[in-house]
């Protein structure tokens, strides 16, 4: 059962213009001096490469063993974020909330762990070519549970998208106190604005969807 | 509408520095999850099934039974998307992950609501052949009287205003409704805050009589058959738990009809009682629609051929929204 090439191509299309995008965020964020979320970005580069690989299988860079060890690492930093921010707040270079990222590294796993991998025929498609049965369903509860995480992870975060009056309006939406990776900022040092949260929230919005898409295709 | 709000973290960043944080009423909840189900919707309307032949047939299997004014349009528009199956099911899926990200973004609330209120209703016939309810075969645990129609409801109940100014946000009271000011919600649950109390009565009435009307019908009597109808491509754990309701449930087919009717009765009672038996009555309601959905085999979803979670989900929301709001703030806003 096959779904279309056009879809999958799609999403691994988005996936690979957040990569890039996130990408060019941390490469920028210490020249203009503006923070961002580096964890988070740098996550958002990987699973980006990862999904669209997973997707279509010409755009594969990494074996799935390397890249199941990538986000076991990851999983197991966000956890560890999750865990000092119950302490502490974190700093500005860090994600402010973990738990979704940590999920997504959770999702990531769970997709290269259960799904087989591309070979023969169901390489040309990607994740479309395996169908619903690949997986066995053995473990495809957790698939939903961690859909219907990521639908609702995306539904806040574009609640919070502000509109351009709104943003405008929010006071300290468009300043961070603090430079990246520093402590805070003394007040006589100008504040720093945030590195686009527009289209950093767009990203997590368009990770989320395409994430709840292939782990949808592996119920 | 909630009122957006920036709230600062202990250090001092600003948590919206990236993130506008904005205050989550009750309603804005659930509004954000009646559009993450939407977002659902749109995701499960791309599986690979439903671009095949099989969706257009499973829409024209819902014609069969109907009166004809009904059927007909069901039985063309299902024609009509087996020619551009493809094509269409992918302007279906965008529209429904539209709704969802329309009722998430604040900004486009109000329009994607009353989006959410035209499409449920198109699909509610052309694609639902209404539940089912027309052609005697509508059951509560195939999932009459359609999940689709309840998102409309939903989409209504939860719009975005206020009858009674103490409902409002401080900001968006009229200078005059602010001396009692900051009086708290006279609602007595969310569900009655864009409708008022007796509209919203009404609706989870007519939804949950309507439920205990369709549990008693001869089609709804064969409950450990539809249960078991359930099972086809479910995984082990989910086929195991129907299998076993639905061979206890043969036997007693019309004891267990009777049994769900009477629980749909008293939950269609519970929000005209006082407040701590009305909390026991949506809790009921809850754990009705829990009970529901695993009947429904979870909507379906696990079996990668389902196009939403059906009518567990949407009927668990619908009894949050009923949820009695605190003793002190409804006499509050009833001075």
């Amino acid at each position: 059962m096959d779904g279309p090439v056009w879809l999958t191509g799609i999403f691994a299309a988005l996936m690979l213009t957040v990569a890039v995008y996130c990408a060019g965020r941390l490469a920028v964020t210490r020249r203009w001096r503006r923070p961002t979320e580096l964890d988070t970005d740098a996550g958002h580069v990987l699973m980006g490469a990862a999904m669209a690989g997973m997707l279509v299988a010409r755009l594969r860079v990494l074996p799935a063993a390397t890249w199941e060890a990538v986000f076991a690492v990851g999983a197991a930093w966000f956890a560890w974020q999750l865990l000092k921010s119950r302490r502490r707040a974190p700093a500005t270079w860090r994600c402010l909330h973990p738990a979704p990222h940590l999920l997504e590294c959770g999702a990531m796993l769970y997709m290269f762990l259960v799904l087989p991998p591309l070979t023969g025929p169901a390489a040309a498609s990607g994740i479309a070519g395996m169908g619903a049965s690949a997986t066995g369903s053995r473990y495809s509860f957790l698939a939903l549970v961690m859909g219907l995480f990521m639908v609702g992870y995306v539904a806040r975060t574009a609640d919070r998208l502000p509109s351009g009056r709104t943003a405008d309006r929010l006071p300290g939406a468009r300043t961070a106190n603090r430079l990246p990776g520093g402590p805070v900022a003394q007040s006589n040092l100008p504040a720093r604005p945030y590195l686009a949260p527009r289209c950093a929230a767009l990203c997590k919005i368009a990770m989320g969807l395409t994430m709840t898409y292939m782990l949808v295709l592996t119920l | 509408m909630s009122q957006s709000l920036a709230v600062r973290d202990p250090v001092g960043r600003p948590a919206a520095a990236h993130e506008p944080v904005a205050a989550l009423d009750p309603r804005r909840m659930l509004q954000l999850a009646l559009g993450a189900l939407w977002l659902l919707d749109g995701m499960l309307q791309f599986q690979p099934a439903m671009f095949g032949k099989g969706f257009p047939q499973m829409l024209a299997g819902s014609a069969p039974g109907n009166p004809a004014l009904v059927a007909r349009p069901i039985s063309w528009s299902a024609a009509f998307i087996g020619h551009h199956v493809v094509v269409l099911n992918a302007i279906f899926a965008a529209i429904q992950l539209l709704l969802g990200l329309g009722i998430a973004w604040r900004p486009t609330v109000r329009l994607a609501l009353a989006g959410s209120v035209l499409w449920s209703l198109a699909v509610w016939w052309l694609g639902e052949g209404l539940g089912g309810v027309l052609a005697g075969t509508a059951s509560p645990v195939d999932g009459a009287p359609g999940a689709v129609v309840l998102y409309g409801l939903l989409a209504v109940l939860l719009w975005p205003a206020d009858r009674d100014p103490a409902d409002r946000a401080p900001a968006d009271r009229a200078p005059a409704d602010r001396a009692p000011a900051d009086r708290a919600p006279a609602a007595p649950f969310v569900a009655a805050r864009a409708v008022g109390r007796r509209i919203a009565q009404a609706s989870w009435l007519a939804v949950w009589l309507g439920l205990a009307v369709l549990a008693l019908l001869p089609a709804s009597r064969a409950i450990g058959r539809a249960i078991a109808d359930t099972t086809p491509g479910e995984p082990a754990w989910l086929a195991w738990i129907d299998t076993h309701a639905a061979s206890a449930l043969t036997r007693h087919g019309l004891l267990a009809a009777i049994v769900l009717a009477a629980a749909f009765v008293i939950v269609a009672l519970g929000t005209f009682l006082p407040r701590r038996p009305a909390r026991a009555a949506i809790i009921l309601a809850v754990v009705v629609a829990a009970v529901l959905w695993l009947a429904q085999g979870l909507g379906g979803i696990l079996t990668g051929s389902a196009t939403d979670p059906n009518t567990g989900p949407l009927l668990a929301l619908l009894a949050l929204a009923f949820w009695p709001l605190s003793a002190p703030a409804r006499s509050a806003g009833e001075t």
